[in-house]
């Protein structure tokens, strides 16, 4: 799952920057980050630690895609 | 090498026929009604009214960790327009964020002199250190800590703020979350680099007098090692404009756990959470190889068990420590270089104790090799004509571990080096590009230039189909990551895995795709990685010896009558990788 959730997001968008490797955005209607792109996720916690609210979840396993021949 | 030349450009002559082929039997498979989501580009983006600008400045710094910091500042105060970029964030890009030590050189407070210190690093990395960037490091060291003192480094574990303080200060742009893809050379000299905006679909050029590369260095975004965003990307630019680099065969040794592989914190425990201290002289040899090396003569890592737990994970053979530093203990290797803090802020790493000498945060069965991809820091990157962190092309620098510095050597030799040498770098070629830019009146890109770049910067959005950098990428981990490759090396393998990597760099780089801004960058990372590759393939099957970080199953021993030089890499005129000696200690020809 890697990061897993944002609950309480105040919309600072500290995540989103202090991210490195894209994951979060900002959602435009409800002007609050959500996880984009959690394959990217490398879980460096980086995200948490920038959050002022505490909102981020993150669980250290990371669901690795099935391997096909093409892609 | 004539022979290999030629054979390389038959293959991408075959590739372009194949390209065609390609797109003409997907053409076809589609009028059979056959379904092509997996291979169709769904771009969401009109690739044709991108916006285009331009910026210009004196110093273009790119990256903002701590080698961009002291770029940036050093660059400033010596007169010079400064503009910083970077793809993440300022202090929180990069490996910087993750380092914990930071050595500091107190001349008053060690045994050992300035001289002496250089010395037995030698002594430690076998000759492989430049003793220039040796000293320079420890001599500048305490300097630039009690700055980073000034500005509240020490008083946070997240340095966004205090790396802030010095750059609003000085009142230096800053633009984040910008990927550079190019430099941009015209006459022989660096006029500045392009890439594009994650967020805001621009493409950027920036015309600067100087350049220089604060960029890191990069893996294969391997899981366990927080080198995140970090894909060698400064030095496949500059070589892909004709820069030399080098280091390409060695291997940072850094392990990871066995439980939850892919989480970087969980490997490194609560370390990422404390505050920044500073090291003080201790001289190692930190291996990291040798863990793989059992690894690899023992069957499954888990057998390893738990740091210190004795005889059972001895093997005869393997990756040579020289005798002075041995320790005759169970301690694992890979104190992260500017790792983990000293209990108490002391000094000093955790001491090599039996039972207290685990990674830090690494309670449990530790494996090795969760940084593939990445060099000893400092030893791979641009090479430096001088001491100045100057690289082979005018105008362009680099420091930190985007320069081929060789400050510690091929081997990690003294805890808290990695980080005090990106600082004390950034600063040298801060001050460095600010003179040479004085003499540098006027540069200007040409408009077949910027459209050629924007070109390339913008292909893999354009493509109707392709492959995903995801699957590459994945692919790309699949050839290069596995230990009977990347760390226990034989010629055979090495040849075997190339020949995969010429495969990917010949058929899938032309044909990496991306639907959005964020896959756009992964395009990118994807194509500098799989370069890196051949680099690092091809720079291994060279060195036939081992030494300090690169293990041959084949080549054993050291060989001292043909190896006590550096491995420099350039792109030749027929556009192939090329190869060339240099001995240590010297700078290039």
């Amino acid at each position: 799952m890697s990061i897993k959730s944002i609950n309480g997001c105040i919309g600072c968008e500290e995540c989103i920057k202090s991210c490195p490797t894209d994951v979060i955005r900002l959602n435009p209607d409800s002007k609050k980050a959500e996880i984009l792109y959690p394959e990217d996720c490398q879980i460096c916690h980086l995200c948490r630690m920038y959050c002022p609210v505490d909102a981020i979840t993150i669980s250290p396993e990371k669901t690795i895609p099935v391997i096909v021949s093409w892609g | 090498m004539k022979k290999q030349n030629e054979k390389q450009e038959m293959s991408r002559r075959k590739f372009i026929s194949l390209a065609g082929g390609a797109a003409a039997s997907l053409a076809a498979m589609s009028a059979m009604g056959m379904p092509l989501d997996w291979a169709l580009n769904n771009t969401g983006i009109d690739v044709e009214s991108l916006d285009v600008n331009k910026i210009s400045t004196d110093v273009l710094v790119i990256g903002s960790g701590m080698a961009g910091l002291f770029a940036a500042v050093k660059a400033h105060d010596a007169g010079a327009k400064v503009l910083m970029v970077s793809k993440g964030r300022l202090g929180a890009s990069g490996q910087t964020p993750f380092a914990k030590g930071i050595f500091a050189f107190d001349p008053e407070k060690e045994d050992l002199s300035l001289d002496e210190f250089v010395v037995k690093v030698s002594r430690s990395a076998l000759g492989t250190n430049n003793n220039a960037y040796t000293k320079q490091m420890a001599q500048h060291s305490l300097a630039r800590v009690i700055e980073l003192k000034e500005w509240g480094f020490f008083d946070s574990s997240l340095y966004n703020k205090s790396f802030s303080k010095p750059i609003v200060e000085r009142n230096i742009t800053v633009q984040e979350r910008i990927t550079i893809t190019h430099l941009i050379k015209e006459n022989d000299k660096v006029v500045g680099a392009a890439g594009f905006s994650i967020d805001e679909q621009k493409v950027l050029f920036y015309e600067a007098k100087s350049v220089i590369l604060c960029t890191g260095a990069g893996g294969f975004k391997p899981n366990g090692f927080p080198i995140c965003d970090l894909t060698h990307d400064g030095t496949i630019m500059a070589y892909n404009i004709g820069a030399k680099v080098t280091g390409k065969e060695w291997n940072d040794g850094h392990p990871g756990k066995s439980e939850n592989v892919a989480a970087c914190y969980d490997g490194w425990g609560d370390m990422f959470e404390q505050k920044p201290s500073t090291t003080g002289v201790e001289i190692r040899h930190d291996l990291g190889v040798d863990m793989n090396y059992v690894a690899y003569n023992n069957g499954s890592p888990l057998k390893m068990g738990p740091p210190g737990s004795g005889e059972q994970t001895k093997v005869s053979g393997g990756p040579y420590t020289p005798e002075e530093f041995m320790r005759h203990n169970d301690t694992p290797p890979g104190g992260k270089e500017g790792g983990r803090p000293p209990k108490g802020g002391k000094g000093g790493p955790p001491k090599g104790g039996k039972g207290e000498g685990a990674p830090p945060g690494m309670g449990g069965s530790i494996v090795g090799g969760s940084s593939a991809g990445m060099s000893i820091h400092k030893s791979e990157g641009l090479v430096p004509i001088n001491d100045q962190c100057e690289s082979t092309i005018p105008g362009l620098y680099a420091a930190g571990d985007a320069l081929g510095s060789y400050m510690a050597g091929a081997i990690y030799t003294q805890i808290g080096s990695s980080l005090a040498g990106s600082a004390v770098q950034g600063g040298v070629a801060g001050e460095a590009a600010a003179k040479y830019c004085k003499n540098i009146n006027s540069i200007k890109i040409s408009t077949s230039k910027m459209k050629e770049i924007e070109e390339e910067i913008l292909a893999p959005l354009k493509l109707e189909a392709g492959y995903s950098p995801a699957w590459v990428t994945q692919t790309l981990q699949g050839i290069m990551i596995p230990n009977f490759i990347i760390y226990i090396k034989k010629e055979n393998l090495l040849k075997a895995a190339l020949a995969y990597v010429e495969e990917l760099r010949d058929h899938h780089i032309p044909m990496l795709r991306a639907s959005n801004m964020h896959e756009l960058r992964l395009a990118h990372e994807t194509k500098n990685m799989i370069i890196s590759a051949e680099m690092k393939l091809k720079a291994s099957i060279m060195r036939t010896e081992s030494r300090c970080s690169h293990y041959r199953l084949d080549y054993p021993e050291l060989d001292n009558e043909n190896w006590q030089v550096w491995l420099n890499i350039f792109k030749g005129e027929d556009d192939t990788m090329q190869f060339e000696k240099q001995p240590f200690n010297t700078w290039p020809v």
